[in-house]
């Protein structure tokens, strides 16, 4: 007998449980720009980016993840915010390679349409429409020396924020 | 191996340190509280999760198969597996299918309940942990203490060391931003080596067929998305029905872990890049043992966020080594009896039963009860020290014969100094009373 086989006979029937449905009564009071500051992004306007990043540019499709390897900054376009959390929501259709927004040392990221909360994220993604997805919510961190913050861990150091109506 | 009580005493001889300890997880507990209380729905949420969960529990079979047909249909493979041996076997049989040596692994306690490492170093092949905590457990050759935070049983100068040692930084820098830099230029380059990656899974939608990993450095992104082939190894709980319901866990999951609003990187794996080999290895390893007992199914619900370890007093201050388990805490003391009931048989017993753990668990497992059933079973077993079956019995003796009762508390309270000894446990960190003269009978009866 297979593994597969054995552990589906072992799994057996259970008594029905209903599944509770979609969650109801999720508060809607939430801040986008804030909520990005808490996870460590920065929200600037068009002509702050000029100034900040004068010299960034977009990439072009690849198939080699490794030529992203010296990017500085990038710039990609979210396709939504989430505002109780600062995420942003990307698929790789938006991004130079799966590995871009992780591998380059800056990202930038413009975002025009923003929902309260993950249970209206998901109600808007609908189906699945992409190979890869992602919420991103600020730049890479870790806290795994003596719990201090470090911003920079693997992946982007920085994450800047335009908010375009 | 030492016992759980063995273990700590170790621990807690620096008195310092295990101060520290304490009050760094007990200020991660705060910063959980202040996270979740931002939510009026909180509460509900919990509820909501837990019952999506004890639905899962009760298809699992059903949303296992569905699981399986999407993800294949999306171009995955999808292997299963009934112990960790059979884990391993596939895991390795993929690698060497590549012809890799070299692979780089972001956090999966799944890997370390199957010692994943170890089996694959014998058969050459090098596994490089690429999340910063285990990376440093991984340098000086330990265990991660804490399945989050898996180096919080360190001190930053301990850190400073360790890379002193294996990556030549400057002897004495115990700088975290210094320290965390040299990792990232270390590990980036193993990142840009590695054909095959492998990370865990938080979860996987049966509706869909995709499953995603949580992180907040980045780093299972970087191994997964720059290798040719990426392995994800998942327990089959870990399936949820509905891609809806990622918004309930996701919303828990980060708030319970370390207080944040959710991780920084929650990605969504759902059909392989071009040119790409993407595989799932699904393990039981004594998971359907665990489903098939109705006492401790509940446990299959956990979301691994380990809000229960910063929470518990015996954890804070007896160290995740401890528990001499990849899952350490009370979560770890309920699952690893399952997994060996007679190497495991302390666990349960490295607890005080406050309940702590099931009022911050964001799936409301009813960790305590589940506790205080092992001991039960344990002791119904025959598991338990010698020593606690023997009290026990004595104890259960002098209760029910009232004559004895009273003599023997005569005598105690006589000579009480003959239970303040090293022979007594509980005298070792504690000054034990005096006792009164009188026994409260006796005082009773003169009123």
């Amino acid at each position: 007998m297979s593994a597969r086989e054995e552990i589906l006979g072992k799994i057996g029937s259970h008594d029905a449980v209903k599944h509770p449905g979609a969650f109801q009564g999720a508060s809607s009071d939430f801040d986008f720009k804030a909520s990005l500051e808490v996870v460590g992004a920065r929200v600037v306007s068009p002509e702050e980016l000029e100034v900040l990043f004068p010299g960034r540019r977009r990439y072009d499709k690849t198939m080699d993840g490794l030529s992203l390897a010296d990017v500085e900054v990038l710039e990609i376009d979210g396709e939504f915010g989430v505002a109780e959390n600062g995420a942003i929501w990307l698929t790789e259709e938006a991004m130079p390679h799966r590995v871009a927004p992780f591998i380059c040392q800056h990202l930038v990221i413009n975002v025009s349409e923003i929902v309260p909360t993950m249970h209206a994220a998901y109600e808007r993604l609908g189906g699945v429409n992409s190979g890869f997805g992602l919420f991103l919510a600020g730049p890479s961190k870790t806290a795994d020396i003596e719990q201090s913050l470090v911003i920079g861990a693997h992946g982007a150091r920085s994450l800047t924020v335009v908010i375009r109506s | 191996m030492l016992s759980h009580a063995e273990a700590s005493e170790k621990f807690i001889a620096d008195a310092e340190r295990t101060d520290w300890h304490d009050e760094t997880l007990w200020f991660v507990r705060a910063k959980r509280d202040k996270a979740s209380k931002v939510l009026p729905e909180w509460e509900a949420l919990r509820e909501h999760a837990s019952q999506i969960k004890d639905h899962t529990l009760a298809n699992l079979g059903s949303y296992l198969q569905a699981f399986e047909a999407k993800a294949q249909a999306n171009g995955i493979k999808v292997h299963w597996a009934k112990d960790a041996a059979e884990h391993n076997a596939i895991v390795h049989g993929i690698i060497a299918a590549q012809g890799s040596q070299l692979l780089v692994k972001s956090k999966s306690m799944l890997t370390e309940e199957c010692h994943l490492n170890d089996y694959l170093a014998k058969n050459g092949i090098e596994v490089v942990d690429t999340d910063l905590g285990e990376r440093i457990v991984q340098f000086r050759k330990e265990a991660p203490s804490h399945i989050v935070l898996p180096a919080i049983h360190l001190k930053k100068e301990d850190v400073g060391e360790t890379f002193y040692q294996h990556l030549g930084t400057p002897k004495g820098n115990k700088d975290p931003q210094f320290l965390t830099e040299a990792a990232r230029q270390h590990l980036r380059g193993h990142f840009l080596a590695s054909e095959v990656a492998i990370t865990g899974v938080n979860f996987a939608v049966a509706e869909t067929g995709e499953f995603v990993v949580c992180t907040n450095e980045g780093n299972a992104d970087m191994g997964a998305h720059l290798a040719k082939v990426h392995i994800a190894c998942m327990g089959i709980e870990k399936i949820i029905p509905k891609r809806a319901d990622l918004a309930v866990f996701l919303r828990l999951l980060a708030r319970s872990a370390t207080g944040q609003l959710i991780t920084t990187y929650s990605s969504h794996f759902h059909k392989p890049r071009e040119g790409q080999e993407m595989h799932i290895v699904l393990l039981d390893n004594g998971r359907t043992r665990q489903l098939a007992d109705p006492k401790y199914k509940n446990s299959l619900k956990c979301i691994r966020c380990a809000a229960c370890f910063n929470t518990c007093p015996v954890y804070r201050r007896s160290g995740g080594h401890s528990y001499h388990q990849p899952v350490a805490g009370p979560i770890g003391s309920i699952l690893a009896p399952n997994i060996d009931k007679k190497a495991n048989a302390d666990l349960p017993f490295a607890s005080t039963l406050c309940g702590s753990c099931s009022n911050v668990c964001p799936v409301k497992i009813n960790i305590h009860e589940q506790l205080w059933f092992w001991r039960q079973d344990l002791m119904a077993a025959g598991l338990a020290p010698v020593s606690k079956f023997i009290g026990m019995k004595l104890m259960a003796f002098v209760l029910t014969h009232p004559l004895i009762y009273r003599m023997g508390g005569a005598v105690m309270r006589r000579f009480s100094r003959l239970l303040n000894t090293r022979l007594n446990p509980w005298y070792k960190q504690r000054e034990m009373p005096i006792a009164p003269k009188a026994s409260f009978q006796d005082w009773y009866q003169k009123r």
